[in-house]
């Protein structure tokens, strides 16, 4: 029995989730970025890296999860469209290597309080990855359908 | 009034490239949206230590002092972002309802940053010294949240109506909303 996708046959899924998505990734790139810019000495320099961290890793945690679900969910609405996207398949390939990243190298450096050129390079190195994943997704509604 | 400013704005050849090369508007918008990101989690952590969500082990004046400059870079570059966009399709946004309640809302955000501030924001050592955080501190964190989630979801709602400039320019349609005074702005079609 073919069903079709309830998220279709509502007129307000799609935006709906499209903000709990923006949420989302408020929450998980926006705590990323407050560790990323104490690890370049932009900001919060009365903390240590790794006592922020342990202050936020959690929140991160569930915005990547509120992230990936809602993610998860707007792909369904239209999967064929989305995977002959190019802007689309970039952000895939930008958020995989952002996440592997984050919690490989990203956490070694941060619990290991590295604070000199090392930890700028892997700041700077995060917080481009995110936001490529970001400039991505906006530019999946801009190029042109198919591959 | 308000209406041709917007079609002046529009039509200024600056706002005009943004809006006729094909890049630069995304870009704009992902540079918003990144915007958003990076500092919305800020504005977020700001809130959610207030309410003793988060960051617990920090005290208040640590996370509120030490995130209102980044805070307040963050909201330069977003708010630079929505006028770059907002110029080069003002007359679109004029029209557009979501647009409206966008405005409205961040002029709520100004008020509120107004009248909590001294109790609040600029207090953060005197709520660090009371026993329990005060309701007044936390009545502003919830505002605010309720605030800039609201910011957030009409800025999405936005990309979602599309005013008929066409039908309105050729005095069909009022705009749908009063005060629009479509003969006077009748110009060519698009």
């Amino acid at each position: 029995m073919l069903m079709q996708n309830p998220l279709n046959a509502s007129e307000s899924a799609f935006p709906v989730l499209e903000c709990l998505h923006i949420i989302g990734f408020a929450i998980s790139v926006g705590t990323i970025a407050i560790v990323d810019f104490r690890l370049l000495g932009l900001g919060m320099l009365r903390q240590k890296v790794t006592d922020l961290n342990n202050d936020l890793w959690l929140w991160t945690l569930a915005g990547l999860i509120i992230v990936v679900f809602t993610g998860l969910l707007l792909y369904s609405s239209d999967p064929d469209m989305y995977y002959l996207n190019v802007a689309f398949l970039f952000k895939m390939a930008c958020l995989s290597a952002a996440i592997i990243f984050h919690y490989t190298i990203h956490r070694k450096v941060i619990s290991s309080d590295a604070s000199g050129e090392y930890g700028k390079v892997v700041a700077c190195l995060s917080l481009t990855l995110w936001a490529s994943v970001i400039f991505g997704g906006i530019f999946i509604g801009f190029v042109n359908a198919g591959l | 009034m308000i209406l041709s400013l917007c079609q002046w704005a529009q039509d200024t050849s600056f706002f005009t490239a943004i809006r006729g090369s094909w890049n630069v508007y995304p870009v704009i918008m992902a540079t918003h949206l990144l915007g958003i990101a990076l500092f919305g989690g800020m504005i977020l952590i700001t809130d959610m230590r207030l309410l003793r969500w988060a960051m617990r082990n920090r005290s208040i004046s640590d996370v509120v002092d030490q995130l209102r400059a980044p805070k307040r870079v963050g909201f330069l570059i977003v708010a630079a972002c929505g006028v770059l966009m907002l110029g080069s399709k003002a007359e679109e946004y004029y029209y557009n309802i979501f647009f409206r309640i966008k405005l409205v809302l961040l002029l709520c955000v100004f008020l509120h940053g107004i009248i909590f501030r001294s109790s609040v924001y600029a207090n953060a050592a005197a709520l660090d010294r009371a026993p329990k955080i005060p309701g007044r501190a936390k009545l502003a964190a919830i505002v605010s949240l309720l605030l800039w989630t609201g910011i957030a979801c009409a800025g999405r709602a936005i990309g979602y109506v599309e005013p008929p400039l066409e039908r309105i320019h050729a005095g069909l349609l009022h705009g749908g909303l009063p005060m629009v005074q479509s003969v006077e702005n009748q110009r060519s079609v698009r």
